[in-house]
């Protein structure tokens, strides 16, 4: 068995990991130090393993955990071990250095927010007159002020999204299916004569609501309103998930729910690579779905796509991923503030490859539109 | 804690093997911990990794009685744990006439339909409990999951608490299409099964599928593991590894050269968009000078 040297050399392990941002509660280093003494005598290998089954329950996390061991326990024979697991890593991960991107870049955006948050006690000064007008400018020809104002309107909006039948049946007074256990149970009260029928009906679910948003230069303002939608979605109780793509996909939910949009976006900046790349929508989309396809939050879902579809990539990878992802989802939206011109064709290689799998094509220019999806996503 | 009949790691990964399953270290030292320190094991990979058929083959290995929970959307406590046979009991209730009706006893256990957590209960531990593609089930079972993981024990108000002498061993396996919830996996030891490295999955099919030859078995193995890092969607498990050496070894072929690919490829690649990117691209998979001469 370990001696209490090493047990304290072990429960020191786990706080290096929470130190390192994992959430290695106490039963979990318990759970450490016990499958340790039930391997002892234990080996580097051992160790390594039932740190991999006691502390994370994550594959995401195995590379810190990897890192950690590698620091705490000092690296050695232990490689050979781990050269396979980095061969995963490298498949399904891109390596770091990838995703973050020049400060230049960055800059804009972030100065963007911070301009905004200076301005945000102003926006809720504004008189409602200009309301209407507002509603119908365009994003990208708004000041700041009336930016604020438009993210206020969109955050406000009554968002719901139709439910779905689930499998289960709860009770119900519309006579749709008879409940026999119930109505047994009941008459049991009045000698086994069922006086009173008990029916059940199924269940609803909430059906989720995914955003793709495309964030290269041309589509910021556009992006960043939707970006508020998702918020009002969240606030008003819906299952939403967020992604934003330029050249590379990126998820970027988790920051939505813990921050505002603006902090949300400074966070996407940080991790969105090239946003003057150009735009591979198809690509993009393909690494949604072969990441995501079998994810619950895809499946049967409402996908609100916004971009202005001049892609750069090849449209027959677009045609054949809008193909896959109108199959998966319930209901395929496709915002193009393009579309805000009387004038505008979808003729665009991009944009007619992907036109004939979509359910619904909408605006989405201004505040209007954005109102105009609110009342397409009920229906 | 359970007497188990090994003492190592070592000795578990044999017995394993005895049985035609093929851990790799750290798979077998999380079985090994999850029985000695009494905890559910979940396990999570990609589809075809083998994470159902570990039950299987523990459950073979030690003797003991498989009880499967199999989850799926919307699965409730009436599935997974009991159930009143109501059109039984009304029979019974019909059947009687008013003086016997007292005397029957309406929620006794001849009611009672046992459903695979009321089984795991009963027999303790004398079974393993798999619980199968937890991913599926909603977040409320998840939790209700927890409680009886947690004591093994299930109160019937009508009959009374059953409860398991030792509590059985416990599998549960997750394609992750979503993340379970953290108080659950807390609970449990966790392994990620990948998949196997070449050589390992080599002796799997030559395990699995004895009259598939050497050779033969290589250059599946080494097809398959082409086909892996290619843009597929779905990527080929084990299980279509074995699967297709069958295939190819049912139709006599040596070897496996571009034809027998194409004529096979069925077994391996299951969505229709893979199969047809698979065909065009079939002289990358299969490599059509190795192992001849």
């Amino acid at each position: 068995m370990p001696a209490g040297d090493d047990y304290a050399h072990l429960v020191g392990f786990g706080r290096e990991l929470r130190a390192r941002g994992l959430p290695v509660g106490t039963g979990r280093i318990l759970n450490f130090c016990r499958a340790a003494g039930v391997l002892a005598p234990v080996d580097r290998r051992s160790l390594y393993w039932s740190g991999r089954a006691t502390l994370i329950s994550r594959p995401e996390d195995i590379e810190l955990f990897d890192n950690a061991f590698g620091a705490y326990f000092g690296r050695s024979e232990l490689d050979e071990t781990m050269s396979s697991l980095f061969d995963w890593l490298d498949r399904t991960h891109a390596p770091a250095g990838e995703t973050t991107i020049e400060g230049a870049d960055t800059g804009a955006v972030a100065g963007f927010a911070e301009a905004e948050e200076v301005a945000g006690d102003t926006a809720t000064r504004m008189v409602a007159s200009g309301t209407e007008m507002l509603r119908d400018k365009s994003f990208d020809t708004l000041t700041e002020e009336e930016r604020n104002h438009a993210a206020l309107l969109i955050r406000h909006l009554k968002l719901s999204v139709p439910l779905r039948t689930a499998r289960r049946l709860r009770p119900s007074v519309k006579a749709r299916r008879f409940d026999l256990p119930r109505t047994l149970r009941s008459s049991l009260r009045t000698q086994g004569e069922p006086f009173r029928r008990a029916y059940r009906d199924r269940r609803r679910k909430i059906r989720p609501l995914v955003l793709v948003l495309d964030v290269s230069g041309s589509m910021s303002a556009y992006s960043r309103a939707l970006m508020q939608f998702a918020f009002a979605a969240i606030s008003a109780g819906q299952k939403v998930e967020v992604f934003c793509f330029g050249t590379r996909l990126t998820r970027v939910t988790r920051a939505l729910r813990t921050r505002d949009p603006d902090a949300a976006l400074g966070e996407v900046a940080a991790t969105v690579q090239d946003w003057d790349g150009g735009t591979r929508i198809g690509e993009s989309l393909r690494g949604l779905l072969d990441e995501y396809g079998q994810h619950v939050a895809l499946r049967r879902a409402v996908v609100v796509l916004c971009s202005d579809g001049l892609d750069r990539g090849d449209p027959d990878v677009l045609a054949a991923q809008m193909a896959r992802l109108g199959r998966l989802a319930w209901r395929v939206i496709w915002v193009n503030p393009l579309k805000g011109s009387p004038l505008y064709q979808p003729l665009a290689r991009g944009m007619a490859a992907a036109l004939p799998h979509i359910d619904v094509f909408l605006p989405g220019h201004n505040v209007a539109s954005l109102e105009a999806l609110g009342r397409v996503l009920a229906e | 804690m359970t007497a188990l009949p090994f003492s190592s790691v070592e000795e578990l990964a044999g017995g394993l093997r005895q049985h035609l399953y093929l851990p790799d270290r750290g798979l077998a030292t999380s079985i090994y911990l999850a029985l000695s320190l009494d905890k559910p094991l979940l396990l999570e990979g990609e589809a075809g990794v083998g994470k159902t058929e570990v039950a299987k083959v523990l459950a073979e290995m030690l003797g003991r009685e498989l009880i499967r929970l199999q989850c799926y959307e919307g699965i409730d406590a009436s599935q997974a744990l009991y159930e009143w046979d109501y059109s039984r009991q009304l029979l019974a209730i019909r059947a009687s006439d008013a003086a016997s009706a007292a005397a029957i006893d309406l929620f006794g256990p001849q009611f009672l339909v046992e459903r695979p957590l009321l089984a795991a209960c009963h027999a303790g531990s004398g079974a393993v409990l798999l619980i199968d593609e937890l991913d599926r089930a909603d977040d409320e079972f998840e939790a209700f999951l927890l409680e009886v993981l947690a004591e093994f024990a299930v109160t019937i108000p009508e009959i009374g608490r059953i409860a398991a002498q030792a509590p059985p061993a416990v599998i549960i396996t997750s394609n992750r299409t979503r993340d379970l919830h953290d108080a659950l996996k807390r609970r449990c030891l966790y392994h990620w099964i990948d998949h196997p490295s070449l050589e390992r999955e080599v002796e799997i099919v030559r395990v699995r599928a004895p009259h598939v030859a050497e050779p033969l078995a290589r250059e599946v193995a080494q097809a398959v593991a082409r086909l892996r890092n290619m843009e597929v969607a779905k990527r080929p498990g084990v299980a279509e590894t074995i699967d297709w050496s069958n295939s190819l070894a049912f139709l006599g072929a040596p070897h496996l050269d571009n034809e027998a690919a194409e004529a096979t490829l069925g077994a391996v690649i299951k969505d229709h968009e893979d199969f047809e990117y698979v065909r065009r691209h079939i002289d990358d998979v299969v490599e059509d000078d190795a192992g001849r001469g």
